[in-house]
């Protein structure tokens, strides 16, 4: 009953989604995407990693559609493989800032008094730091590498997630219903999980892809500064750092990446906005 | 069988302007089955003694006194216990249908909720009573379907469904808070006369709160006449309405809107109380009312009044009340 009552919904997100520019933009981009990525697992023009010392430096060509690199290897093919490394990292990344910047956030709203304050001023040491120094920080401290950039920008993501959740929850303890719930018996515990998440579920979704495209943006930055995925791994950041001295040379190695990622963070972005739209409640209340 | 007994209830509210005193030495009994109206002005109180018995108070509040349930201390119960007494054996509606119903859960998921947190019921059958519950309070079925949403029922409805949920654990307790305030004229009959019917059907206690005296006369069978977080009159609902002794109850009387104004006499007619309620932050020593009263003598500042009995069931916490019956 219940799920028939979801499935209306979704049809009928979809139907108000449909006309919506910026929303279809953000999806397609985002599904292409992911469909790049997945392919890469199992096809891709060219061995990624295949070095092919005559072929290096070309210009875009029918064999190699992007050109090649110093070494030899196809861009393309390291693009798409890049898109794999991309999503990985930012997934979990903001899955370790999600899962616990959410749960913290809503711990503090739910407890108030102490726990609120230990939560905060944890929230506030975090968010002290700029983001990628903090990054670099936690990177010199145990080292480069694709799964300590995923910790640190994970890290950085908490207190982001932590506040949101915290300052909605707050807001809607306030409200008759929670009032309601607590007079009808249920612990904080339940009422955070049956009535705050559900509340701020569609808030979380649009920041969680806010913040997936940031992730993608500092693991590229990361990656530049050669302390994320280390090198013969593909990585948009990494391609556009070992592009560098060779700009004049061959600009298409530092052009293509660039636009791979300009293009994921506006399509996520995109999405994003689209996603507030039409999660919004006052427009959901209409239907 | 005395079931919720206040004694000495007092509330102090730690406010940035300093110690707030809403509640102040509130005591009354009621017993099991029986009705109770408490009324007065806005910010009185009323709302603060419901939210003290279900023990959500601001946690900036500190408590004193007894309140006990069922000869339970519920001021010495931890958070634990006094969930599994709140909706299974008192129950609560609130002032705003609109907003006491989560919008994103389906009506019929929230009637059930409690019966399968409290009772223990499985989701089926859960849902059977829930259906059950819903067609008592006057949504029958296949119209108000147990699928649907709050934003798709009105406000008269909606707290049908409110209603639903408080019943559901059949509690031994009612708490209305103003059930029918944000309600129009004709809804408020209604859902009164739900309460009312329903109330007495299953044997339950209520505390019925308003603002209008009317209500009261209609509904309760005792009531509490509450001003400035004190109890100024209180007595069963008959014997009040023939003394109105408290000259704020004849003030609450005449700027009541609905049947009952228009009963009073014209020349003693009142559109409002002049004066305002004294802040809780900063209240007078003697009668809390003196200010506002035509009968205010020079006793009445020192302290505040004690209450006085008039006749076996009617008290009242005033030094010069009115002496002569009402035309009631
Ligand atoms: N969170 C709070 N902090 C400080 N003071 C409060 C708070 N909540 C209520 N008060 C004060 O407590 C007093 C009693 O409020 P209460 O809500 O019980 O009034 P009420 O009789 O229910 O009024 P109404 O008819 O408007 O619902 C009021 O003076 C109010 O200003
Ligand atoms: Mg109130």
């Amino acid at each position: 009953m219940l799920s028939e009552a979801r499935a209306v919904s979704l049809r009928e997100f979809w139907l108000r989604g449909r006309g919506q520019a910026n929303l279809m933009i953000g999806l397609a981009v985002t599904l292409l995407l992911i469909a790049v990525a997945v392919l890469s697992l199992v096809w891709t023009p060219y061995p990624i990693n295949a070095i092919d010392i005559p072929a290096k430096l070309q210009p875009p060509s029918a064999a190699h559609w992007l050109g090649t690199d110093q070494f030899g290897r196809d861009v393309l093919s390291r693009i798409m493989a890049g898109a794999r490394n991309s999503i990985a990292v930012s997934l979990v990344a903001v899955g370790i800032g999600a899962g616990l910047g959410v749960p913290l956030g809503a711990l503090a709203a739910a407890r108030r008094g102490w726990v609120e304050e230990v939560v905060m001023r944890f929230n506030d040491f975090t968010f002290a730091f700029p983001a990628l120094l903090s990054a670099v920080m936690i990177t010199s401290l145990f080292g480069p590498g694709a799964i300590n950039a995923i910790i640190a920008i994970g890290i950085f993501n908490i207190p982001v997630f932590a506040r949101l959740t915290r300052g909605a929850a707050l807001s809607l303890w306030q409200r008759d219903f929670v009032l309601a719930a607590r007079v009808a018996g249920r612990g904080r515990t339940r009422i955070t999980l049956d009535h705050i998440l559900p509340n701020i579920a569609s808030l979380l979704i649009v920041q969680m892809t806010i913040q997936f495209a940031l992730a993608i943006l500092a693991e590229a930055g990361l990656s530049y500064l050669g302390l994320g995925t280390q090198p013969p791994d593909p990585s948009w950041g990494k391609m556009l750092n070992e592009a560098q001295t060779l700009m004049f040379l061959a600009p298409q190695l530092a052009i293509f990446p660039g636009l791979a990622i300009m293009a994921t963070v506006l399509g996520l972005n995109l999405l994003g906005d689209g996603l507030r739209d039409l999660l919004d409640p006052r427009l959901r209340r209409l239907r | 069988m005395t079931l919720l007994s206040l004694q000495d209830l007092s509330v102090v509210l730690d406010t940035p302007e300093g110690p707030a005193t809403v509640l102040d030495r509130v005591s009354f009994d009621l017993a099991a089955g029986e009705s109770l109206g408490i009324v007065g002005e806005s910010g009185c109180g009323k709302s603060m003694t419901a939210l003290a018995v279900m023990g959500l108070l601001p946690d900036a509040a500190r408590c004193t006194g007894r309140i006990d349930f069922e000869g339970r201390d519920l001021l010495a119960l931890d958070e634990q216990a006094l969930c599994a007494l709140r909706g299974r054996c008192i129950a609560m509606v609130f002032q705003e249908p609109m907003t006491a119903l989560n919008p994103v859960k389906s009506i019929g998921y929230q009637v059930a909720e409690g019966l399968r947190w409290h009772l223990g019921l499985g989701r089926g059958e859960a849902a059977a009573r829930a259906v059950k519950l819903l067609d008592r309070v006057g949504l029958p079925q296949p119209r108000f379907s147990p699928d649907l949403y709050p934003h798709q029922l009105s406000g008269g409805q909606r707290q049908r469904v409110v209603i639903a949920m408080a019943l559901a654990c059949d509690p031994a307790l009612l708490i209305a808070d103003e059930p029918t305030t944000a309600l129009d004229v004709t809804s408020q009959a209604e859902i009164l006369a739900l309460i009312a019917e329903v109330t007495a059907a299953s044997g339950m206690a209520l505390m019925l709160i308003t603002h209008d005296l009317a209500v009261v006369w209609q509904n309760t069978a005792a009531m509490l006449v509450m001003y400035a977080g004190a109890v100024a009159e209180r007595g069963t609902t008959a014997e009040v309405f023939a003394r109105m002794a408290h000259p704020y109850t004849r003030g609450l009387l005449a700027a009541s809107p609905g049947a009952l104004g228009d009963i009073l006499p014209a020349g003693r007619r009142l559109a409002t109380i002049p004066g305002q309620v004294p802040d809780p932050q900063d209240r007078p020593t003697g009668c809390v009312f003196a200010a506002r009263c035509a009968r205010a003598a020079a006793d009445c500042l020192p302290r505040p009044p004690a209450e006085r009995v008039l006749a076996p069931g009617h008290a009242v916490a005033c030094l010069h009340p009115h002496e002569e019956e009402t035309v009631l």
